[in-house]
């Protein structure tokens, strides 16, 4: 179904190209709020990955990976989206994120602080975590959209561990 | 730190997506996938590397690339021991001389200036070499999917492509974003973006099991005219954009008319043998509308949206739109109104309604259109709508004829949208006709849905001569309907027939119920349009029934009560163009109407079968197959009649130059 979609807007298809992203849009702003933490950001993630997706999607031709590599446009798009907060207005967003974390969803067993704390790892680690946890995928499937060995995803996870226990423990502090 | 600890990051839900946003989105996505679309004929990169740089760096730079570097290092501890030795054993055994290979290279670049040194040679082939691997090393940079590189983190991605399996597609796809105004050597390819409403061809199927057979009008002519086109310029057409019911109705055939404008049309059956199959036969069915006196035609209210986007910049578009449209209002009553809306980028009304009496106004107006933009049609729908109803006419005919050489752009909203608003303009009286120009972007399937959903025809206009026949010949029917929403149903007899086959009208099928279901819309007959339907019958008995009895249940079959020489029940439903309750008609096919040989049938009925075995044969009907183009040459050839306007000698034409594409001997 969806296959028969990606191949068909890869030929040209504008209704195609329309079916294919409104229906993954959801999923595109899923995936770019839980890197973003924010509300504003995601929506600007998940519009720029809808408007990368119209440039390239034409001549795509690997429809049964598609899944895949929405993710690495996603996450393409997210990191460069959170570099240009960091850089900008690092305070704002991080005043953003909190308030995003306080609007955004019931946060039950204080989580905040540990998505926090996921969202402070270094890139590599924090995706690998995301992807394996957030999203669910199995280190192979996440190996396949980081494009890395999927022991190299077992190491970033555990490096990860090490150093969110540091992390939380100074935020507990 | 354990598991279950990370664990709670899937258990929260992200806030659904705002609404607006997800719409701008979607909205901002659409315009650069139609933006990409433009560029997607450009040609693509460059057969030089993109940028400038000294011939040195563009040796070096690859050369230097730690990537390459392991490769070519690992590689050359490899090739120099085993080049050594074969070096050494092919000059002990005096296999190859010494000098003959400086002279082997030397003519390899006979181009380049005499006299170079042999050390030189060795950098050109090294420069010559990397292209093989260059591309991949380009993705980090070019591809707007791998992020911008300013962060160490960022080297995550470049990796990915170099090693993943992806490679290819990605290949690909950094090529098809990346507009290149470079490379006016590339070859430009021409992209084929036509696109057709089509379907299989209809089935043979048996009386027992499906006795009743239901279509709706269909008065196009479009597919015809595309099909000339292709033909004269050396190809057979897409078989999928043949339509055979177009082909068979883009000639005006000389049926009997009704006599009054009450029952606004008469269907003339005849029945005969099959010339493409003698075992079977054909049912004809012509249809003629009544044709309304020009002075009794009530008074139009025209509005032209022409498509003035960048592609119609070419001499079979908007050129000859605007000498369509010309011939048009030379036609116009005086009393007629005229408006022309235009849509590319912003829709614009280039003339408010005028009536047709101020021509020079109006030509003047059509002569002011120039191209360029961007296609963005639902304003312009939107626009001429608007001017339509403003110059409404209660007791006349309210029409918007678009003119575009291919899609319309409807921004985030579907086709089925565009669709709503026209079926709900044809409800308050304004109706919708297509004019289809040009080659190479024309979408069939669309111009289709919108002219049967708009009450209109679609026509294809390729040349001067047609606009004549579709705008000024004909534009009585194409104008003014005396019939709406007609529909056919024809019931055979299973004692007298085992199977049939409907020739063409595959997108104008509808439901057996649909027929007395007056919400169901349906073709619309024009004043003195053309309607012909063929079947073809397989007699009970013939050795030409391709279903097999049924081994049970052939008892269930009703019993014939009617008489037996009724070969089928023609039905056929119709409202008033203003009407919304249907009229019916009926009338049995009995053994008085058929014809024992095929000459004895009149001579355009004659014609129209070789229109139908021409379509069928263009559209790769299996049962066609084996008839040749020459027959069909010869069947129409002796049918061709009286002929004022030369469209069937050019039918002639066309079927010469299809036996010759096609490599069919002649006869």
């Amino acid at each position: 179904m969806e296959t028969e979609l990606v191949e068909k807007a890869a030929s040209g298809d504008r209704q195609a190209f329309a079916a294919l992203i409104e229906s993954r849009y959801d999923f595109i702003h899923a995936v770019a709020w839980r890197w973003c933490g924010d509300r504003q950001d995601a929506e600007d993630v998940a519009q720029e990955v809808c408007i990368r997706l119209a440039g390239a999607i034409r001549g795509f031709r690997g429809a049964s990976r598609f899944g895949t590599w929405l993710y690495t446009v996603t996450l393409n798009a997210a990191r460069d989206q959170m570099r240009k907060r960091r850089r900008a207005e690092w305070r704002d967003a991080a005043y953003l994120r909190e308030q995003a974390v306080l609007e955004g969803g019931p946060a039950e067993d204080g989580s905040e602080e540990l998505w926090q704390a996921v969202r402070r790892l270094p890139d590599k680690q924090r995706d690998a975590v995301l992807l394996i946890y957030g999203e669910g995928l199995s280190h192979a499937a996440a190996a396949d959209v980081l494009g890395c060995a999927e022991t190299t995803i077992s190491w970033h996870v555990h490096e990860a561990r090490k150093r969110l226990k540091v992390l939380l423990r100074d935020a507990a502090a | 730190m354990t598991d279950p600890d990370l664990e709670k990051l899937s258990r929260r839900t992200p806030p659904a997506p705002d609404a607006s946003a997800r719409a701008k989105a979607l909205a901002v996505a659409m315009q650069a996938f139609d933006s990409a679309e433009e560029n997607a004929d450009a040609p693509q990169g460059s057969p030089m590397g993109g940028r400038q740089s000294s011939i040195f760096n563009r040796i070096w730079s690859p050369v230097m690339n730690r990537r390459f570097l392991a490769g070519s290092a690992l590689a050359t501890l490899l090739v120099v021991p085993v080049a050594g030795l074969v070096t050494y054993e092919l000059v002990r055994n005096g296999t190859v001389p010494l000098a003959g290979k400086t002279q082997m290279a030397e003519k390899r670049d006979a181009g380049e200036a005499a006299g170079r040194q042999e050390v030189e040679m060795h950098a050109t082939d090294t420069a010559a070499k990397p292209p093989s691997v260059q591309p991949r090393a380009k993705l980090a940079e070019p591809a707007p999917l791998a992020e911008s590189r300013e962060d160490d983190s960022a080297a995550v991605m470049p990796e990915p492509f170099a090693v993943d399996s992806a490679t290819d597609d990605i290949e690909i796809l950094s090529r098809s974003v990346v507009p290149s105004a470079v490379g006016e050597a590339a070859v430009k390819t021409f992209e084929n973006r036509e696109r057709f409403a089509s379907a299989d061809p209809n089935p043979v199927k048996s009386v027992v099991t499906d006795p009743v057979s239901t279509f709706s009008a269909d008065v196009d002519t479009a597919s015809y005219s595309y099909m000339r086109r292709a033909l004269l310029g050396g190809e057979l057409p897409d078989p999928s954009a043949v339509r055979v019911e177009e082909m068979i109705n883009y000639f005006p055939y000389d049926w009997k008319g009704p006599e009054s404008a009450e029952k606004p049309f008469k269907a003339t059956v005849t029945v005969m043998p099959t010339p493409w199959n003698r075992d079977t036969e054909l049912l004809h069915i012509g249809i003629r509308g009544f044709e309304t006196a020009p002075m009794a035609q009530p008074s139009a209210n025209l509005v032209f949206l022409i498509d003035v986007s960048g592609s119609m910049d070419e001499a079979d578009k908007l050129p000859l739109l605007k000498s369509a449209f010309r011939l048009l209002v030379g036609r116009l009553k005086d009393t007629d109104m005229v408006s022309i809306v235009t849509y590319a980028g912003n829709a614009g009304v280039v003339l408010e309604p005028t009536p047709a009496k101020e021509r020079q106004k109006i030509l003047d107006a059509i002569d002011t259109l120039q191209p360029g933009g961007s296609t963005a049609g639902a304003d312009g729908i939107e626009a001429a709508y608007r001017l339509a109803g403003k110059a409404f006419k209660k007791d006349g005919v309210n029409r918007v004829m678009l003119a575009t050489d291919g899609d319309f752009n409807v921004g985030p909203s579907s086709n089925e949208d565009l669709k709503r608003l026209i079926e709900e303009r044809r409800k308050s009286g304004i109706f919708l006709s297509v004019l289809g120009f040009g080659r190479g972007n024309y979408n069939d399937g669309m111009m289709q849905a919108l002219a049967q959903n708009g009450n209109g025809t679609a026509a294809y206009i390729d040349t001067l001569a047609e606009a004549q026949k579709a705008l000024v010949e004909e534009a009585g029917s194409a104008l003014f309907p005396i019939a709406k929403d007609v529909k056919f149903q024809i019931e055979f007899n299973p004692a007298r027939i085992a199977e049939y086959r409907l020739i063409g009208y595959e997108t104008r099928v509808l439901n057996r119920e649909d027929f007395n279901d007056d919400k169901v819309d349906a073709g619309d007959i024009g004043s003195g349009h053309r309607v012909t339907a063929i079947y073809e019958i397989t007699p009970k008995g013939s050795p030409a029934v391709l279903n097999d009895p049924l081994r049970y249940g052939g008892e269930q079959a009703a019993p014939v009560t009617a008489g037996s020489d009724e070969l089928a029940f023609l039905k056929m439903r119709w409202k008033k163009p203003d009407g919304e309750t249907s009229e019916l008609d009926t009338m049995p096919v009995t053994d008085a109407d058929a014809v024992a040989d095929a000459t004895a049938a009149p001579v355009d009925v004659r014609f129209s079968v070789a229109v139908a075995a021409f379509g069928q044969k263009l559209k790769g009907v299996a049962a066609l197959q084996d008839y040749a183009y020459g027959s069909i040459l010869g069947l129409a050839e002796a049918s061709k009649g009286n002929d004022p306007f030369g469209y069937r000698a050019e039918f002639l034409k066309l079927v010469r130059l299809a036996g010759g594409i096609s490599g069919e001997k002649a006869q």
